[in-house]
This record gives C-alpha cells, sequence and structure tokens, in this order.
C-alpha cells in the first residue's frame, strides 16, 4: 500500500513515459547482454598511458576543413606536468572502423561492433583511473548491477509468493510461524540486515561467486514483503463469496487456488516485482561500493562509483559520474514500469 | 446570514426555477443530468423529493447550496434564498450561505462527521466561521443546538467522537450541525437510508417537529415513498433529470397521474396465499432441520475468547414447493442459518435432513456431491461474483464443475430466463449494473437445477421498482424450475408480501412461525412484536394516505 | 493504556527475535575471529585454543547465546576481537552520532514536506502540483550513495561546508558556542542529503492520504456547511490523514537508518554505518551483531513513539 502510494502519478502522459521507460530498459539490458560485441574494450584492458581520458571527441572536418562521412579521432596526449589534462596529436587521424577483429587473448567477442586501429584508442565515455574505457565498463557493469537485481527480485518474490499462498491457503501454525518470521524481517532496516548476512560469509570470491552469493542474499532478505502482500490477497479473495460459490458447486481446493485466488495473487506479485529489481539494483550497487559485492577488476555500477569517493576525482573528471546517471534513469523507469502494473491492476479489479 | 433574510412574506425562503445541470463526461461532452426542474418551499412547509437512484435527486441537492463536482455545471436556471439568487455566486459567498442560510443533512451519518474531532467541537465550529463568536460562545450555541435534538445527555454527546455515538445519535449530530445558525431552509438527502426502521421513524419525526417550531423549508429526498410519507406536505417527483409530477402529498399518492409515480408506489403484489406450503398441509416434506448449533468464537488480541450461539437449536421443515421468509433483527443468526443450510459452513450440531438423508452426517466428499442441490444467493452481488469473469463464464462456472453438457447454451437460455440478454454474455462482471448483477447472481444458482434456493437479503440496494421485477421474476422461477424458495430478510413487510410463510428468527431460534397476514395481525413472541411494530410505523402512514 | 503496553510487549518479543536471529545468523559464520591466526605460522595453536576460551568461542550455543544475553543486560554487548575492548561503549558513541543525523534529517524531511504535500493535494492537476511530482518522482530515483557523491563534490569545490567528518580539528579548543557552530556545519551536509532522499516517500504520503481525505464525505459535509477551504484542509483533512503518515514516520526510520549507512561512509559521518562496515570487514561479529541490535532497538523505539503519537492523533485507537 505504502509502496503503491510512492509511485502515484510519476509522469503525467502515461504512454509515453511508458514507452520510455520500457525502451531505456530493454536497450540497457540489451546492452548489458551483447557487452562483449558492443564494448570497444574489455572490463580490463588497461591503458595507462591515458588514465582519466575525458570522452574522445568525434570529428567529421579535417584540418584542411574538409568533411568525412566517416568519423574519425586523434590520439590524446597527455601534456608533460599536467597530469590529466589531454591534447590532440593532430599527426594522424583515425577512422572509426566498424565490426572490427579483436586481438587474441582479450575479454569480449573475437568482433567488436566498432573501434579504431591501435595505437589510437576510443574511449567515448572517457576512462577511468586505470585508463580503462569507462563504456566498456559500463556495459559490462550492467551485467552484474542489473541481472544481480533482476534476480535477486525474482528470487525474492518466488519466495514471497510461495510462503504467501501456502501462509494464505493453509493457515493455522504455518501461517503464524512464516508470518512471525516474517516480522522479524521486517523489523530491520534493509541495508543493516543485508549486511548482517553478508558480515557471515566469506570475504574473499570469485566474482560468479560473489555475483551468485550477493543474489541469494538479496533474495532471502527481500521474502517478506511480498509473502506478506501476496498472504493478504490470498486470504482476501478466500474470503470471497465467489470463492464460497465455487466451493459450494464442487470446485477442489486447487481449482479454487488456480481459478479464484492466484490470479489476484500474481498480480500483487508483479507489482511487488517492478518495485523490488530497481530497489535490488540499489543494494548491489551499494554493496560493491562499499567493497562487499563483486571485487576488481570485474566491474559494478558500484565499484565504478566507489572511485567518486575522493571527492577531487568527481569534480575534476565529470565522466565518471555515468553509472550514477544509468543507475538514476533504471529506478526511475522501473517505478514507472510498478506504476503502470498497479494502475492495470486496479482498472481491471473494480 | 440571519441579517440576510428578507423580512417580506411574499416570498418562499427556498424557489428553484428552470434549473439545469450538466456533467461532462469522461470525452469531454456535457450531459444533462437534471433539466428544467422547479419548485418551491414555504416557511415551515417540507417537500418530499421522490426519485428512483440516478434520476438527479443528489445533484438537484447539491446544486443548490452551490457544491457540484468539477465537472457538473448548472447550464440555466435560478436558485433563490429568500429571494438572493444564488446561481453565479464565487465560492466565498456561497461559504457564507452554506450552513448560515441553508442546512445540509447528510445522507450517511457514519461518514459525515470528521472521526478524530469531538462532535461537539464540530457543530460549535460551523457557528465560529458564520458568526465569528468567541469559541465559548460558539459551543455554548452548539451545546443549546444539540440539547434541542432529544437527547437524554447531551453533554456526554458534545464531547464524544464520532465512533462513540450510535448510527442515531449521529444523525441528530447532523441534523444539529445543519441547524445551529437557525438556517431558513435545510435539505435531507436520505436522511434515513442507512438507519434502521425505527431508528427512521424517530428521526423523521424529529425532523418533522423541527420543521414546525422553526418554520423551516426542508427539501426531505428519498427513494422511500414511505419516508415522504412520514412528514412531507408536497411532493415532487423525478425520471430521468425531469419533474413528472408535483403536487400535495395525499393527492400525488392517492391518485397518481403519472404512470412512473405509479409504478414508484406499487406494493410488491402477495402471491396467491394458498399454495404457500403449509407443513400440515401434506405437501411432501424436502428439509428437515433439527436441533442446528453453531458457536463462534470471537478472539481479541490479548483478550479473552468469547463464544457467540449464532444459532442454538434450530428446528425448521421445508416442504418441496415451499415460499418460507426467515426474519429478524440483524445478529438473529439468519445469515449463518442460510449459510448452514446450503452447506456452505459447518453446523456444531444438530440435523440436516434432505429428503431423510443427514446431510450433517455425511463425509465431506458425499456432502459436496449434494451441495450442488441446495443453492445460496448472495447477499452482495459485487462479493460474490469473480470481477474478472464475463457474465457468461460466471454462469458456466458451476456446470463446469459439474461436468454438464451444452453448457453454453444453456447459460445463454439460463441468462435469458431470468432477463439478461445475450449481448451481456461477454461483458465483465464489473461493468454490470446493480440489477443485473443480482439476475446473474440467480442464473448461476439455477445453473445446477438446486433443490432448495435460498436468498440471503435478495432487495436490499435496489429501488422498489426493481425489487418488485426480481420478486415476480423469482415466482416465475420457481414455477418452471420447482425448487423450495427460503428467503431471508430485515424487512417484514417485503418478505412477507412474497412469502407464503414467515419464520421468525431471535437469538438463534426459531421463535414464531405463521402466515404473514396472521403474523402482522396478531405477533405473538416479542421479538414479532418488535419486527411487526417497526414495519407498521412506516407502513402506517403509507397506509394512511394510499388506502 | 492497554494499547500501549501491548505495543511495548510486540516491540520487547521483537527485539528478542532479531537479537536470537542475529546471534545465530552471526554463530553459523563459517570463520571467526581467530581462524586467521590460526593460519598465521607465528602464532602457535595453543595461543589460538586460549583465546577460544578466552572469548568463550569453544562453549554451546545455547550457553554463548545466554552469555551474550547478560553482557547486553550490563551494556557490554560481548566482547570486541578486533578492538579487543567491550561493544557496548563502542556502540555508544557511534550510535548517538547516528541518531542526531538520522533525527535531524528526518525532522527537515518532513517539515518541509507536509506543507508541500497538503499544497499539493488542495491543488491536485495543478501546474504546481504537477511539477513537485515530477520532481519528487526524480529524486525518489536517486540513490543516497549518488546524492551523497554529489553533495560531497558540491561542498568540496565550493568550500562552503567542511566536506565530511563530525568536528573540525580544533573542536577541542573552541567554547561551547563555537562547538554547537562547528558540529552544524559539518551535520548540515550529511543530514541534507538523508533527508533529500527522504523527501519524496513523505511528499507523495501525504499529498495521496490529504487528496483522499479531502474527498471523503465527512470534508464534503463539512464544506456544506460552510466551513472555508484552509480550515477544511488544515483543520479536517489534515487531522483526519494522520493515520497513515504516521505509521510511515514509523517506517521511514527503518529507510533513514539503511540510507545512513552510506551517507555515513561517503561523508565519513562517525556512525554506526562506518564501524559496522569495518567490523564486517575484520569479522568482528560481536560487533556486527551488536550494531544490528541496536539498528533494531531504533527501528523499535520508532515504531513505539509512532504508536504513541497515533494513539494521541486518533480517538479511534483510543476508543476501543
Amino acid at each position: 500500500m505504502i509502496r503503491g502510494v510512492i509511485t502515484r502519478g510519476v509522469i503525467t502522459s502515461r504512454r509515453v513515459s511508458l514507452a520510455l521507460a520500457a525502451g531505456f530498459l530493454a536497450l540497457l539490458y540489451l546492452g548489458a547482454l551483447g557487452a562483449g560485441f558492443l564494448a570497444p574494450y574489455g572490463f580490463d584492458e588497461q591503458d595507462r598511458e591515458h588514465t582519466y581520458a575525458p570522452p574522445v571527441r568525434l570529428r567529421f572536418r579535417d584540418g584542411g576543413g574538409r568533411l568525412h562521412l566517416r568519423p574519425f579521432l586523434y590520439i590524446g596526449v597527455e601534456k608533460p606536468g599536467a597530469p590529466g589534462v589531454y591534447e590532440e596529436d593532430r599527426a594522424r587521424a583515425f577512422p572509426v572502423r566498424f565490426l572490427v577483429p579483436a586481438p587474441p587473448g582479450r575479454t569480449g567477442a573475437r568482433v567488436r561492433l566498432f573501434g579504431v586501429e591501435e595505437p589510437a584508442r576510443i574511449f567515448l565515455l572517457g576512462t577511468d583511473r586505470f585508463g580503462r574505457d569507462q563504456l566498456s565498463r559500463l556495459l559490462y557493469g550492467a551485467r552484474i548491477s542489473l541481472f544481480s537485481g533482476l534476480l535477486a527480485a525474482g528470487l525474492a518474490v518466488a519466495l514471497g509468493l510461495l510462503a504467501g499462498a501456502v501462509a494464505g491457503f493453509r493457515g493455522g501454525w504455518l501461517d503464524q510461524v512464516l508470518m512471525r518470521t516474517s516480522e522479524l524481517f521486517l523489523a530491520l532496516p534493509w541495508l543493516y540486515l543485508l549486511l548482517a548476512v553478508r558480515a557471515v560469509l566469506p570475504l574473499d570470491l570469485a566474482p560468479s561467486g560473489s555475483f551468485l552469493l550477493l543474489v541469494a542474499v538479496l533474495g532471502a532478505v527481500g521474502w517478506a514483503r511480498p509473502a506478506r502482500l501476496v498472504r493478504g490477497a490470498v486470504l482476501s479473495a478466500r474470503g470471497r463469496d465467489y470463492v464460497l460459490a465455487a466451493q459450494g458447486f464442487g470446485g477442489s481446493d486447487g481449482y479454487v487456488l488456480r481459478r479464484h485466488v492466484l490470479p489476484q495473487a500474481v498480480g500483487v506479485a508483479l507489482t511487488q516485482l517492478a518495485l523490488l529489481v530497481p530497489q535490488y539494483v540499489l543494494a548491489e550497487v551499494a554493496m560493491s561500493f562499499l567493497g562487499l559485492g563483486v571485487a576488481e577488476p570485474v566491474p559494478s555500477w558500484g565499484t565504478m562509483l566507489a572511485e567518486l569517493e575522493r571527492y577531487d576525482v568527481l569534480i575534476s573528471y565529470q565522466w565518471m559520474l555515468w553509472p550514477a546517471v544509468l543507475l538514476t534513469g533504471v529506478v526511475l523507469s522501473y517505478h514507472t514500469l510498478a506504476e503502470h502494473i498497479r494502475e492495470r491492476l486496479q482498472a481491471g479489479e473494480v | 446570514m440571519p441579517e440576510n433574510r428578507q423580512p417580506a412574506e411574499a416570498v418562499n425562503p427556498l424557489e428553484v426555477r428552470d434549473l439545469s445541470v450538466c456533467y461532462r463526461g469522461v470525452h469531454g461532452e456535457w450531459a444533462p443530468v437534471v433539466e428544467e426542474i422547479g419548485f418551491a418551499i414555504g416557511p415551515g412547509e417540507a417537500l418530499g423529493l421522490l426519485g428512483e437512484s440516478g434520476c438527479g435527486k443528489t445533484t438537484t441537492a447539491l446544486a443548490i447550496p452551490g457544491l457540484l463536482p468539477a465537472n457538473g455545471r448548472v447550464v440555466r436556471g435560478s436558485v433563490r434564498l429568500d429571494g438572493r439568487e444564488l446561481v453565479g455566486l464565487s465560492e466565498r459567498q456561497l461559504e457564507g450561505v452554506r450552513g448560515a442560510g441553508i442546512g445540509l443533512v447528510a445522507q450517511e451519518p457514519a461518514l459525515a462527521l470528521n472521526p478524530v474531532i469531538r462532535v461537539g467541537e464540530q457543530v460549535a465550529e460551523v457557528v465560529r466561521v458564520h458568526r465569528r463568536l468567541p469559541w465559548r460562545r460558539c459551543r455554548e450555541e452548539a451545546a443549546r443546538a444539540l440539547a434541542e435534538m432529544g437527547f437524554a445527555d447531551p453533554g456526554r454527546i458534545f464531547a464524544s467522537y464520532p465512533h462513540q455515538l450510535s448510527g442515531g445519535e449521529r444523525q441528530r449530530v447532523t441534523i444539529a450541525r445543519a441547524l445551529v445558525c437557525q438556517p431558513p431552509v435545510v435539505i435531507a438527502d436520505e436522511p434515513t437510508a442507512s438507519l434502521d426502521t425505527a431508528v427512521s421513524v424517530e428521526i423523521l419525526a424529529l425532523l418533522r417537529d423541527l420543521v414546525e417550531r422553526h418554520r423551516l423549508a426542508l427539501l426531505l429526498i428519498s427513494h422511500d415513498p414511505r419516508v415522504l410519507a412520514a412528514i412531507a406536505g408536497r411532493v415532487v417527483v423525478m425520471r430521468a433529470g425531469r419533474i413528472v409530477e408535483q403536487g400535495p402529498r395525499e393527492e400525488v399518492f392517492r391518485q397518481p397521474r403519472h404512470p412512473y409515480t405509479e409504478s414508484l408506489l406499487r406494493r410488491l403484489t402477495p402471491p396467491t396465499p394458498t399454495d404457500g406450503a403449509d407443513p400440515g398441509s401434506g405437501e411432501p416434506l424436502l428439509l428437515d432441520v433439527r436441533g442446528l448449533r453453531k458457536t463462534y468464537t470471537l478472539r481479541r488480541p490479548f483478550g479473552a475468547k468469547r463464544a457467540v450461539d449464532a444459532l442454538a437449536g434450530v428446528d425448521l421443515a421445508v416442504g418441496a414447493s415451499a415460499r418460507l421468509a426467515l426474519v429478524g433483527r440483524s445478529g438473529s443468526g439468519k445469515s449463518t442459518l442460510v449459510r448452514c443450510l446450503a452447506l456452505l459452513e459447518e453446523p456444531d450440531g444438530g440435523e440436516i435432513r434432505l429428503g431423510g438423508q443427514d446431510l450433517v452426517a455425511l463425509p465431506r466428499r458425499q456432502r459436496a456431491a449434494v451441495r450442488p442441490g441446495l443453492q445460496l444467493v448472495f447477499q452482495d452481488p459485487a462479493a460474490a461474483l469473480n470481477p474478472r469473469f464475463s457474465a457468461l463464464d460466471a454462469v458456466e462456472e458451476p456446470m463446469r464443475l459439474q461436468k454438464m453438457e451444452d453448457r453454453r447454451q444453456r447459460a445463454l437460455e439460463l441468462m435469458e430466463q431470468v432477463g439478461l440478454p445475450p449481448a451481456l454474455a461477454s461483458r465483465p462482471v464489473p461493468r454490470l449494473s446493480g440489477g443485473q448483477k443480482r439476475r446473474l447472481l440467480l442464473a448461476r444458482a439455477l445453473a445446477t437445477r438446486p433443490r432448495v434456493l435460498f436468498l440471503d437479503e435478495p432487495f436490499t440496494g435496489l429501488d422498489l421498482p426493481l425489487q418488485t421485477q426480481i420478486a415476480a421474476l423469482l415466482l416465475d422461477l420457481q414455477a418452471s424450475y420447482r425448487f423450495a424458495l427460503v428467503l431471508v430478510s430485515h424487512d417484514l413487510d417485503l418478505a412477507g408480501s412474497l412469502a407464503g410463510e414467515v419464520a421468525v428468527l431471535d437469538g438463534g431460534r426459531i421463535v414464531e412461525r405463521a402466515a404473514p397476514a396472521d403474523l402482522l395481525r396478531r405477533p405473538r413472541h416479542p421479538a414479532s412484536r418488535e419486527l411487526v411494530d417497526a414495519a407498521r410505523t412506516l407502513q402506517g402512514k403509507m397506509d394512511g394516505v394510499v388506502e | 493504556m492497554r494499547y500501549v503496553a501491548s505495543r511495548l510487549g510486540y516491540g520487547l518479543l521483537l527485539l528478542l527475535g532479531v537479537s536470537i536471529l542475529s546471534f545465530l545468523l552471526a554463530d553459523l559464520s563459517p570463520g571467526d575471529a581467530t581462524a586467521e591466526m590460526r593460519l598465521n605460522p607465528r602464532i602457535s595453536p595453543g595461543a589460538v585454543a586460549a583465546l577460544r576460551v578466552r572469548y568463550g568461542l569453544d562453549r554451546p550455543l545455547p550457553v554463548r547465546y545466554v552469555r551474550w544475553l547478560r553482557s547486553v543486560a550490563s551494556g557490554e554487548l560481548g566482547w570486541s576481537v578486533a578492538f579487543d575492548a567491550p561493544v557496548g561503549p563502542l556502540l555508544w558513541r557511534r550510535a548517538g552520532n547516528t541518531l542526531v543525523l538520522a533525527v535531524t534529517a528526518m525532522i527537515l524531511a518532513w517539515i518541509v514536506a507536509v506543507p508541500a504535500g497538503v499544497w499539493a493535494a488542495a491543488r491536485q492537476g495543478s501546474w504546481g502540483d504537477r511539477l513537485g511530482l515530477a520532481a519528487s518522482a526524480v529524486l525518489l530515483a536517486v540513490s543516497e550513495l549518488v546524492l551523497a557523491l554529489l553533495g560531497l563534490a558540491l561542498a568540496a569545490s565550493t568550500g562552503l561546508l567542511p566536506a565530511g567528518g563530525m568536528a573540525s580539528l580544533d573542536y577541542d579548543a573552541l567554547g561551547g558556542w563555537g562547538r554547537a557552530r562547528d558540529l552544524a556545519a559539518h551535520l548540515a551536509l550529511p543530514a541534507v542529503v538523508l533527508a533529500l532522499s527522504a523527501f519524496p516517500v513523505v511528499h507523495r504520503h501525504v499529498r495521496a492520504a490529504v487528496a483522499e481525505a479531502l474527498e471523503s464525505p465527512f470534508v464534503q459535509a463539512a464544506r456544506g456547511n460552510g466551513i472555508p477551504r484552509r480550515r477544511l484542509l488544515w483543520r479536517h483533512a489534515l487531522p483526519a490523514a494522520a493515520k497513515p503518515l504516521v505509521s510511515l514516520l514509523g517506517l521511514s526510520i527503518a529507510g533513514l537508518l539503511s540510507g545512513s549507512v552510506l551517507v555515513e561512509v561517503i561523508l565519513s559521518w562517525p556512525g554506526l554505518g562506518p564501524l559496522l562496515l569495518q567490523a564486517i570487514l575484520a569479522r568482528d561479529l560481536h560487533v556486527v551483531v551488536g550494531a544490528i541490535l541496536l539498528s533494531s532497538v531504533f527501528l523499535v523505539l520508532g515504531n513505539l513513539v509512532a504508536d504513541l503519537l497515533l494513539y494521541w492523533v486518533d480517538p479511534r485507537v483510543r476508543g476501543t
């Protein structure tokens, strides 16, 4: 209930906002899946010559004033004695090439969407402290941040759906035990709870291990609220006269559950899913930011943001803020989505 | 405000002329809701406005003090309060009129008072905003107004919160609030709709008293002619936004000129009394209930358990083509009884014999096989139909569960028989009207060809003409489907007109059983007498006028 | 009063449950602080075993729980292996700091959000209302983490506010007034960041609750008797809408505590958050359990305060 109010009336022109939100999310998820092909470099490819390099300028007009259809760029060279200040070396132009083969032994697909000839590098969103391409790391990082949120929320809602349906339909001591336990889980601030669970698990893990661990922990921590809501929906549907009537006509428990009760609960679960995913994306980012999620060199938006804890980085190199911008967009889009699902449900019901 | 009142005797306190109101729909089109209505109310006069729901009577009540919602607009006409034109006044000017010039008595006293403010304060507040007196004086005025409402202890009422008062007390408070600034005009929109009969009678008597004492011009709005008959001197009948008839009450009620008025006034015609089942008349016994009990345990958090006997040993015999009404106050156990009889709740003791077989003793599985033969038509159709279903789905469901043949065909036939055209078949349940949902419930209950049909308050929330239609439909259906009809109602009048026999429930027992006419004439048990009295008080006034 | 007593009893039960849960959690963990010592060749196995005995790690689980409960009762809350000191005193100061931050942020957020929400409810659909909604939707989507980072950069680049910590270096040399000003200057940034993250939730709830109350029959009935608009809004609608808002007050404490972890770490506010993080990295489990327990104490207390407020605000709660 509380959550529903939050997202009410996010943006006025509903259709447009829905299309924008869904489009944005689809683009990001596809980007994350296709990171191997879309990212010009691997997430761990360093270029110590170009640390904190600003986003490259793509040019269409050369020094002679001639216009080129194919964009090109110049190599940036760090000014001696002025770290972080780059000047273009106009001696040679490097045109942007598409579908370029990657050198062997690098992370990612064998053919990349775009790239430039070595020794030039194409840093569309700049580089970080080790000269790693921000765009590539953003795409690879989205894999961790976006999918851990999705999987964890899916896990939490699935657990919640199961626990809620069982508690609501079976009732009795099982209901009592489940509901009291859920109150315990809700009695803790979620980040504290998350940290507590994380605290007792091993700290040094391989990236895939810590990714799965994070998903499991988030899912295990978050089942309580969906469970209570689903139980409420099950109970309210169960108490309705139409359920009583269906039983009177000879409907079995299974029939009633399938035809009358679960359709209500699934709607609730779906709304919860749309609200939990962004919360869990944020949770993953927070955990990785605090050094409790995936570890370097594997990127997550959280570890990328961790560099900004040194405030001079943010002040001098604004392109490092990209993960924060995308993160905000993701959360906003999910909120919009949740709002639409909730409205649809209400319209269908009343 | 009082100083705005003009002394001229010739001017009526309230004059409505040629008033038309439009509402804007979702697509921006304007639809007329009230068209060219006009009436006047003199001092000390009560005018009754009669009409079905949706006829525009509430819109009229809102339009007079300028309270139309944002999508409503007065498009034509005038409303004069003591000669002063109200249409076109600014919101601020209207705020001065409301409460001081026109008092409003709300429809739903349970909802009309702010739950977190003491009711005395809510009355005093009206004095404060209109007269700008010091709070102490305002409270004195409020206490005076409350004292006039016939409370035994106005002091307690003053300091109470709404939830601490009964429905009747709350309605008296809203009347006090409407009258505290002594407005010349009072509008009461269905002031008794949510109250039970005895309290309604008291409230109406109070209103009549106040009209006389303060020379009020009262506009009383109701769908129930009996309510108007109690106090209105003149009656206006509205239909579809227009006035179809108006005149002195006696004239309109005794010789309605318009056929619509006649249909509103026509009471349910009792069926021929002989075909009601008489337990001694040799008709085969279908349902035989003996010593049925049901106890609910109420459990409060941190409180002791409390056992409530909803049924304390009910004995009941129902013939195969009976038409039996179960009546009783709310809480007398009648809903529990039909739910137990329809096997939707498990009784704690006793026997329910259907054709000689005791259903209570049957194992679960066998009982489930009997259930489709005992159908309950639920009281609230909105709760008894899954909002995700279409009308056809709802009727088909029982047949699907019973694995019957030709479901679609039969469902459409059933819908037709209860008066639902096939065009409605695919319409989602939430988009049906109240009357249509009720018909759909009937169709669904008949789908399994039950031997007994139980109806829980089948007429609540329906207008009088609709009640008549549904009652006639029930009789038709009984004739063609041959089931025993058991009907639950709190309204003796209504139940008696349909049933061949009435059983009175009180405290979980059947205390009296008689033919409706006998019961009305000579109730033996105190509980029956109470019901009969309540029915008579309103009916008596009606009868006095009509017959 | 029975209501209050029952709420209090419920809170205590909840705390007991939380303590068992968190203690179990800590105990199920694969390694304790001595695990790494065991791997260290310079520490003899005997010394490790002695340490384990000293910290009571060799005793069965229920015994350890009871021992720990006893030390909770004495205010010690177990022994921190990393600091080699009782956990209690470590926590108290940090918890006080967190409380100062969270309460300040909460007051800030509510003081702005309530009038803004009421104002928006009275003018639903107007441009101002839509703008407010859009702004709060965006604010809702920005994580505390990002807000804190932006705040940090802003403070550092403008130099208007101290960019972290709780006190200046010369704090001890300042007089009473100077100390208060120094504290306020350090508090301003984290409190505003935290308040900004709490604001949209409160704003939206106030708006929705008051809007619903405005539609209710009793407000319409009061309007029918000439009560002017402003009075309807503040005297009738807002108090009637108080019930969900007071519950929100209790609930929002959880959000503030969670948010404060990140804000404290980024803006180096010496609260529970950084301590908890440090303890996790050092596997100092008694500190972790203590911090969790304290955070739930805050939460239970907050909800208790909300319940008391509700008791005071809503006669329906008192009446039955």
